[in-house]
């Protein structure tokens, strides 16, 4: 792989906050990791743990009142120069640049993501010659190109329609095109397929698999499904209420998990392959208001392994239990 | 009346709904939705079916047929009242849909907006007592406690208002306004779709308890095969406004008959990654539903297709006892179910 095993992006200690009125949210509390080149990193986590904050924050995207109030994001070029993304204005030159050149993105909704008084092409075409340059019409050109490439059936008739023309599935490869038009080496795709059908969901994700064979880019997948990570996700990130709480390889993180939650969220979830009507194991409470995180580590009030005065007292780091798995728990810290 | 039929608490036959589509100046009709189109099937007394399926295949439309929410097109729903007559919803007056309601409740599938803001649990929970004629302010208010600690809520938290509880806990609440008249058969519309998946977990098992406790009868409608497992004792899966397979769950899962079971199963990801298989992706489209294809719906994308396909609807025909499936090959293919673990 070019630049050897050095990661495209590297997430450090990263923090965005939300400053309301009510209070601070703390959307992203401290994520770290990192994304290497052809693979595909999976962020996993419910409702309000910061995984689309994440994304918006490598893309400089966060909305107002949000902030990155800490932290760094790495993003090592093509021709290996480093640029720290926090650093920059987010209306600069430099960070436009980096969108759909460096970064693509989808997002979960298609039908919301397109403008509805646009055709595809207007927005393809604009993407391309914003971030590619080159005329309209080679623009065009590579439009269709791009979009029979994501395996749209008649791109030349296609790409003169409107995003309402188009089914659920071909709207998320229009979605998917318009995010690969530039060539990026990574593709961030936020619950690419959580409004979709199951079988169309197999069709998204392969076709995802596909394109990363074939470019060689890195996929950050950001998902709640656990299933679509063990489909998809060379390495697995699991993130809780803004923190990351358990990183690792997603043979280790399904087979072996080491943090309480993810070992209950494994437990919990419904499958496919257990018996019918049996009663499962469930994790109590539910997840907090960000205007109430719990002091300490974020899951306590909802972990069998609670440790009185010492979870609910600081906050553990997250550290490497191996080789590859890191955890952020007092069970495998020396205190 | 034989043994057989008089555990059957909801029979559909037939059922058709069909959505006009209207054009031009004077809104003629050109054409149909065809959004239900020849369904079959009937409930047992305390057993849950679901109906599964993607979505536009008819399934939301089907349950809210059965409670009148829509009045069929076609077909007959007969229903088994608390006194043994045999309703026939489908063609019920207008003025007697109330009080058979009673017997038939809903839960929805978004917590967050079928829930009024501006009313507390007690009025919530409560207003289903009072359209049904409980005047009596402190007897509705000891229901809605009694309610309220069916479903794992404290029952002090009754004057409180929607906002203040989270997903899960507004689905209970959910769950007990629909308990609330005692319901025979309860409608359940993608009730967990929306949760996330630590809470999903918690309103399965509470769905499971109340069965067992009040001997609830489940109308299930999901399309998440996972959630459909394990809450169902017969599966129903729909495609394109038909019924294609029918059957007790471990049966449909472990040896689907229709070659559309076959491949949802198989599209839906495993939480396991030594499992990466070969999926069976299907090509194409699912059909529209104003405009099906010839034969069967199923043909254009099916992998074991043949001429006869194309030119005649196969029948839902019960292939083995209690298996009922709509395909010319039904009895020939065999079919990749799941293996449990």
């Amino acid at each position: 792989m070019q630049n050897g095993n050095k990661p495209l992006l590297s997430v450090r200690n990263l923090k965005t906050y939300f400053f309301q009125d009510e209070g601070t949210v703390k959307a992203v509390d401290g994520a770290t990791f990192d994304v290497y080149p052809g693979k595909t990193l999976g962020i996993v986590g419910e409702s309000g743990c910061g995984k689309s904050v994440t994304a918006q924050s490598i893309l400089r995207i966060v909305d107002q009142p949000g902030r990155i109030v800490e932290g760094e994001i790495i993003l090592r070029r093509a021709d290996g120069s480093e640029v720290d993304v926090t650093r920059l204005h987010p209306d600069s030159k430099e960070v436009r640049d980096l969108r759909g050149a460096e970064i693509g993105l989808v997002f979960q909704e298609p039908m919301t993501s397109f403008s509805p008084v646009h055709t595809i092409g207007n927005q393809l075409i604009e993407a391309v010659r914003l971030h590619c340059g080159g005329n309209e019409k080679e623009a065009r050109q590579h439009g269709i190109e791009v979009l029979r490439s994501v395996g749209i059936p008649k791109p030349e008739r296609r790409i003169d329609e409107y995003a309402f023309e188009l089914s659920g599935g071909l709207r998320q490869r229009a979605m998917i095109a318009v995010a690969l038009s530039c060539d990026p080496r990574l593709l961030i795709a936020d619950e690419p397929t959580t409004a979709l059908d199951v079988t169309t969901q197999a069709q998204i994700l392969d076709l995802l698999r596909e394109l990363q064979k074939q470019r060689g880019m890195a996929i950050m997948l950001i998902t709640h499904n656990l299933g679509v990570i063990a489909e998809m996700a060379d390495d697995v990130v699991v993130m809780y209420l803004g923190r990351v709480v358990e990183a690792g390889p997603v043979d280790d993180i399904f087979h072996n998990p080491k943090h309480p939650y993810t070992k209950a969220l494994l437990h919990s979830i419904p499958s496919i392959e257990s018996a019918p009507r049996i009663k499962l194991p469930t994790i109590s409470g539910s997840i907090p208001h960000p205007y109430n995180r719990p002091s300490g580590c974020p899951f306590y009030p909802r972990c069998e392994s609670f440790m009185l005065g010492v979870c609910d007292a600081q906050e553990p780091a997250l550290i490497a239990v191996n080789a590859l798995q890191k955890v952020s728990c007092f069970l495998y810290q020396d205190r | 009346m034989s043994d057989k039929q008089s555990q059957v608490i909801l029979d559909v036959k037939g059922l058709r709904k069909y959505f006009p589509i209207r054009r031009g100046i004077l809104q003629q009709v050109v054409g149909n939705v065809r959004a239900v189109d020849d369904v079959t099937f009937y409930v047992n007394q305390g057993e849950t079916l679901s109906l599964v399926g993607e979505s536009g295949c008819g399934k939301t439309t089907t349950a809210r047929c059965i409670l009148r929410a829509y009045p069929p097109t076609a077909g007959q729903i007969f229903f088994r009242a608390e006194d043994g007559n045999v309703l026939e919803v489908a063609k019920l007056p207008p003025d007697q849909i109330q009080p058979f309601r009673r017997q038939m409740q809903m839960i929805f599938q978004d917590p967050f907006s079928s829930l009024n803001p501006r009313m507390t649990l007690l009025d919530i929970v409560g207003e289903p007592l009072l359209v049904h004629g409980e005047k009596d302010a402190n007897k509705r208010t000891e229901r809605v406690a009694e309610l309220l600690r069916l479903v794992g809520l404290r029952p002090e938290y009754m004057r409180r208002y929607p906002h203040a509880f989270s997903g899960g806990q507004r689905q209970r609440i959910g769950i007990a306004r629909a308990l609330a008249l005692n319901p025979r058969l309860v409608v359940a519309d993608e009730p967990v779709s929306a949760l996330d998946v630590s809470v999903q977990a918690q309103i399965l098992n509470l769905m499971l308890e109340l069965q067992e406790k009040l001997g609830l009868t489940y109308l299930f409608v999901a399309h998440d095969l996972s959630v459909v497992k394990h809450i169902s004792t017969r599966v129903a899966v729909m495609y394109v406004g038909r019924i294609v397979e029918t059957a007790p769950t471990e049966e449909i899962f472990s040896a689907p008959r229709h070659p559309y079971t076959e491949a949802l199963m198989s599209s839906v990801p495993k939480p396991d990654p030594r499992l990466r298989s070969e999926r069976i992706v299907l090509q194409g489209e699912v059909a529209d539903p104003a405009n099906p294809p010839s034969g069967c719906y199923f043909h254009p994308r099916c992998r074991y297709m043949t001429d006869v396909c194309k030119e005649k609807a196969p029948a839902l025909e019960e292939i083995t006892p209690r298996h009922y499936v709509s395909c010319h090959r039904a009895r020939e293919l065999t079919l990749r179910g799941v293996v449990n673990k």
